[in-house]
């Protein structure tokens, strides 16, 4: 079996160990369900650092064809693009699991759905047929609803659920209906990306069905990421959810979109590219900026983690829509980075939440003070936040900004003013608010994280601190994937895509 | 065009490889305090100490190796490397850099000997040196850089370095606010710096500093019509770190973090890599004015003349403000101000040599004063205005005595003070530019710096006690005085060193240095040199001192306010450039927030979505609440998308 394969089993075996466990064992619930994540997270790791760098095939491959009749194939396989996404899954899986000990309301439900939500995370990531991808995201997208349906906090509850459900499901309806009319109007049989790449390579689609298609993708895939100005339930859904939930949605279910139109959309489309970056160049300045502004304003936390995380997508937006390789590799570095800093800030907040018993601003202070450890971890994420060298943010961003100033200077000038300048102003004035300042009353008898408490954060810090010293490692597995989705994007027709070839043999197809 | 890595220079020995040494060791240094060593108060000392001292000595060394040839690189580490865009980590170990190595290790290593008395009693003293090793790391990273990346790299580390150091006492609200403010005035000077760091890299392809000289030696015209903008937006990071008018504001603010900090981050490094970084991209500043069409009314100008006036500009500035501050360290702080001023003003007049000149020897008296200021605050009970001090001469004569030579050298007391020689250099590259306003200007300031030195010294140490805690004033203990005693030395030698002649043949190799070879040559040299400059410094001394003497000999209290009082508020309110920040721009600004806050809260939630509610609530029956009908649709919805797919497949 392909680690890949085995790498997304294992949370849904985990589930099924806890569905299992009779309520008089209820201590192994959490047992379990660390161990499976931890494995999945340890799987992440050797899978990143088997994957050979400097090869734009796939990697790892495992497929089983499911139903001829209909063209559907179970194939996963990791290439560039998702192999640091996978390890960024397992690792934040793991620390939501960790953070979660507080859940005392059915903990046996709470642990199976966030296991399922790592589950279809992985799934989605490591699926090369895109109806898989789909179905996948799917699986992990139904428990985040019902778990901030019943483990959310605080008045705007029902409020926060009801729009994230409807924006996410309305989201994902229009990216499948972009996906049956790919897998209608190809006449491939297929959503398999490898035989679709092949085939359109032969039967291009016209260009008004690219546009279509394209277009229904963007929109769709984009509202799940919370591309402006379909962004207002992120940053509400993340107020109310469970510390896990919004960790895995805002780290790593906001990846999928953007990875499905790097996987799908630009490959295959290359008309659509051509037809559709600026508007998406124009939108992407709604969320650099825009959101940005909004973060300003905030007084809670949580809304402005929310909407700094909006933010942060503008840089992955404006990578894309630069169709360049650098622009495009520093926006997969982003989504890596962004995972793990989205997933600590959330972490982080859960666990000022859990202590002070509120997230506004004006209520808080002295973290650093009372709380020397998270206070600390806090105030690195919201410099990593601001984009300051170190961080894996940084190398993105910088990274994004060189590679869109060819075709999009201005957009380039915004973007560095929205991360300099206002990302500054608004996470300058969070540790001013939180970590600085004398001890608040709400805070006065809170106790720091200890001992192996810490590891939830520290899983998620430490790759934070590494790809951002040495960003090298994580640019040289994307590279050549960047390359080659930018030549497909370019080409004015789809290319063949690397041969795949059976594991654990390495394909190596590039454009070197 | 190759893309290639850094083009290593290979020698026999790599003993350049030592600059990493020096470079790393602060870094070590402060890790090993965070996670161990901080149990230990000894252990924290002796770590940070021995880092920053071995570190000088390493640098003396590199000095001696390395400054007289025409440079090495050390070994470099890739970054990140993507066809077009190649960023390695490397050190450019030359003249240029190991000798501001020297300035930076060495005034380091006092700051961090005196730092073990001052905040001995501090309970945060292992946070302390963590972050003071920290930063130094930082600074030498700038100082070794080879590339203009990297450069920003660790220019923007230095910025949050500072943040936690000016913030150390975060507890302190005008502590926290300040390092706050710090951190994002210097934010909106690298917002240009990357703007210029990415068109330099779009017009040549490469961001390192020897590709980029060879690029412009072989074109000159490579940057075609964004050379100037490119050389302004550059400038507008060095605007923000080395705190030129109107990016200036940080800087007094920043007098909140501990005064050794301000002796380090303030007077001798962060503040001077402003400088530092322009004489490093010199090269690319020296071009003839060219600008993009939309900005063509800036034609006149070129990066060079407009680098020029700003620092200019900011020494009369800060040197006017000076005059009616009252807390000590203020006083230090805006003379710091005037004082970078001169140093951009001298880059800005084609001389970095005289810009590099000056940084090395304000660099030593500055900090001297600093650290001087910091015994007397100590010593007066942690009293900071100088109206409230008075005849500290009999009861810190170690301090006062240091502190008069700093104020000496400050002033630029001809033949006795490292000042002096600096000063002039930086008079001589003005008018040998023909730029005689910033000449004039450039006098103007050395008089005022006069006067208000003379001010805080009279005020301070000389007349009779004003409060009770000048009363007690008592000297401070040995590993305070002997960094000031140290410090002393160099601000009155350093100007007999031919640093000025070496700094000219480094940076123009093609014109022939006269190294002056007699005692008496070597101590008159500015007034052989360029007497105008000499001459006229030296009246504005004599003016400065003669007009604080009338004001303040024995004054109880500043007699300005009474005599011009308009003025004298205006300066003592700093010229009211925060006040039109917090009126204006920051309001505005907030004001964007603010009206994006509400278009998403009201227009894009209240609006769109509710709207759209209202519509799915029709068409759903009902949405009311997750557990229920929701979901239900939502599955519906999803069942339905899977049967299309059956569908059409079956078609």
């Amino acid at each position: 079996m392909s680690p890949v394969s085995f790498l997304i089993l294992l949370p849904f075996l985990g589930a099924l160990a806890i569905l299992l466990t009779p309520a008089k064992h209820s201590f192994a619930w959490r047992g379990t369900a660390l161990l499976f994540s931890g494995l999945a997270a340890l799987t992440g790791l050797s899978i990143f650092f088997d994957f050979v760098p400097g090869s734009a095939g796939f990697q790892m491959v495992g497929r089983v064809d499911w139903n001829s009749a209909i063209g559907l194939t179970y194939h996963v396989g990791v290439d560039g693009l998702n192999v640091g996404l996978l390890l960024v899954t397992g690792l934040v899986g793991f620390a939501a699991v960790g953070v979660s000990s507080e859940i005392e309301k059915q903990p046996k439900m709470f642990y199976v759905l966030l296991l399922l939500i790592i589950g279809g995370a992985l799934g989605s990531f490591a699926s090369l047929d895109l109806f898989f991808l789909y179905f996948f995201n799917e699986i992990a997208l139904v428990p985040t609803f019902l778990m901030i349906g019943i483990w959310g906090r605080g008045e705007q509850k029902n409020y926060a659920a009801f729009q994230i459900t409807l924006y996410l499901s309305l989201g994902a309806l229009v990216a499948l209906a972009g996906l049956i009319c790919l897998y209608a109007m190809s006449g491939a049989n297929t959503l398999d990306v490898v035989v679709l790449s092949a085939w359109l390579k032969e039967h291009p689609l016209p260009a008004a069905s690219q546009t279509l298609i394209f277009g229904l993708l963007l929109f769709g895939f984009g509202t799940m990421v919370g591309l402006f100005p379909f962004h207002s339930w992120a940053p509400l859904g993340y107020g109310v959810a469970p510390t896990a939930t919004a960790m895995l949605h805002a780290g790593i279910l906001k990846k999928v979109g953007l990875y499905a139109l790097l996987r799908a959309a630009y490959p295959l489309l290359p008309v659509g590219v051509a037809q559709w970056t600026g508007v998406l160049a124009v939108l992407c300045l709604g969320n650099l900026l825009y959101c940005g502004w909004v973060a300003m304003r905030q007084k809670d936390l949580n809304l402005l983690f929310g909407n700094s995380s909006l933010a942060h997508m503008g840089f992955v937006f404006l990578g894309l829509a630069s169709v360049s390789v650098i622009g495009i590799t520093g926006a997969v570095v982003i989504m890596v980075a962004h995972a793990l800093l989205a997933a600590l800030e959330f972490a982080l907040s859960g666990y000022l939440y859990r202590q002070a018993g509120t997230l506004e601003l004006s209520k808080l202070g002295g973290a650093m003070r009372q709380l020397p450890f998270v206070g600390a971890a806090l105030v690195a994420a919201l410099l990593a936040g601001c984009g300051v060298p170190g961080f894996a943010n940084f190398a993105g961003e910088v990274t994004v900004l060189f590679g869109a100033w060819k075709a999009l200077p201005w957009h380039v000038v915004a973007a560095a003013w929205g991360g300099l300048i206002i990302g500054g102003v608004y996470m300058l004035r969070a540790i001013r608010q939180v970590a600085h300042g004398e001890v608040s009353p709400v805070l006065a008898q809170s106790t720091d994280a200890g001992g192996v408490n810490r590891a939830p954060y520290l899983v998620l810090l430490v790759p934070l601190i590494y790809f951002g010293v040495a960003p090298t490692g994580l640019v040289d597995r994307i590279k050549p994937s960047a390359e080659r989705i930018v030549a497909r994007a370019t080409s004015g027709l789809p290319a063949t895509p690397a041969p795949t070839a059976a594991e654990p043999a390495v394909a190596t197809a590039s454009a070197h | 065009m190759d893309h290639s890595a850094a083009p290593l220079a290979v020698t026999s020995s790599h003993a350049q490889d030592l600059a990493w040494v020096v470079l790393l060791f602060p870094l070590v240094s402060a890790l090993s305090i965070t996670f161990g060593l901080r149990r230990s108060r000894t252990l924290t000392n002796t770590m940070a100490l021995s880092a920053v001292v071995t570190g000088f000595f390493l640098s003396v060394a590199l000095f001696l190796g390395f400054g007289f040839g025409p440079g090495v690189n050390a070994d470099a580490l890739p970054w990140l490397s993507i066809p077009g865009l190649n960023i390695h980590l490397g050190l450019k170990v030359d003249s240029l850099s190991t000798l501001m190595l020297m300035v930076v290790t060495g005034i380091s290593s006092l700051v961090h000997l005196y730092s073990t008395q001052y905040m001995d009693e501090d309970q945060d003293y292992p946070r302390y040196f963590a972050a003071l090793g920290l930063f130094t790391f930082a600074m030498l990273g700038i100082v070794l850089s080879d590339n203009l990346v990297q450069t920003f790299i660790f220019w923007e580390l230095v910025g949050v370095t500072s943040y936690l150091l000016v913030g150390f006492w975060y507890e302190k609200p005008a502590a926290a606010d300040a390092a706050k403010k710090a951190f994002l005035t210097n934010r909106i000077g690298d917002f240009g710096f990357i703007l210029g760091i990415v068109i330099v890299w779009a017009a040549t392809g490469t961001v390192q500093f020897d590709e980029l000289a060879q690029k412009l030696h072989a074109d000159p015209k490579v940057l075609g019509n964004m050379a100037s903008l490119a050389g302004v937006l550059i400038f507008l990071g060095a605007m923000g770190k080395s705190a030129q008018v109107p990016l200036h504001v940080w800087l007094p603010d920043a007098m909140e973090g501990p005064t050794p900090v301000s002796a380090l981050i303030h007077a001798a490094t962060m503040v001077a890599a402003g400088v530092y970084m322009l004489c490093r991209v010199f090269f690319l500043l020296d071009l003839p004015a060219a600008w993009p069409d939309a900005l063509s009314f800036l034609s006149p100008f070129s990066a060079l003349g407009i680098i020029a006036w700003v620092g200019g500009i900011t020494s009369l500035l800060a040197g006017l403000i000076a005059i009616q501050q009252d807390d000590i360290k203020r006083i230090l702080a805006y003379s710091t101000l005037s004082q970078l001023g001169y140093m951009i003003m001298a880059v800005g007049c084609a001389g970095p040599d005289a810009a590099m000149f000056h940084l090395t020897t304000h660099a030593c008296f500055k900090a001297l004063l600093f650290l001087g200021a910091g015994s007397v605050i100590v010593g007066c009970h942690h009293e900071q205005n100088i109206w409230k001090m008075g005849g500290l001469w009999k009861r810190m004569p170690t301090t006062a005595i240091c502190f008069a030579i700093g104020t000496a050298a400050l002033c630029g007391v001809p033949v006795v003070t490292a000042g002096f020689y600096s000063k002039d250099a930086i008079f001589a590259a003005a008018l040998a530019d023909g730029r005689h306003m910033l000449f004039g200007i450039g006098i103007l300031v050395a008089g005022l710096t006069t006067l208000y030195m003379a001010r805080l010294f009279l005020v301070a140490f000389l007349g009779t006690p004003r409060s009770e805690q000048a009363e007690h004033a008592h000297e401070s203990p040995w590993r305070m005085t002997l960094p000031l005693t140290i410090l002393a030395f160099p601000s009155v030698a350093l100007g007999w060193l031919p640093i000025g002649g070496f700094l000219k043949h480094r940076f123009f190799p093609e014109v022939a240095v006269h190294y002056p070879d007699s005692l008496t040559e070597i101590l008159f040299e500015p007034f052989n040199h360029s007497p105008l400059g000499a001459v006229l410094g030296l009246g504005m001394i004599i003016f400065g001192a003669f007009a604080a003497v009338m004001l303040y000999w024995s004054a109880a209290q500043d007699p300005l306010p009474d005599r011009v009082p308009g003025i004298s508020r205006a300066l003592s309110r700093r010229l009211y450039f925060d006040q039109v920040y917090e009126a204006v721009f920051i309001p505005l600004h907030d004001a964007v927030a603010a009206l994006a806050d509400w278009f998403d809260r009201w227009i894009v939630q209240g609006f769109i979505v509710r709207g759209a509610s209202g519509g799915v609530e029709l068409f759903g029956r009902g949405l009311r609440l997750v557990q229920t009908g929701n979901l239900q649709t939502y599955a519906f919805f999803f069942v339905a998308g899977v049967a299309l797919v059956v569908l059409l497949a079956l078609n």
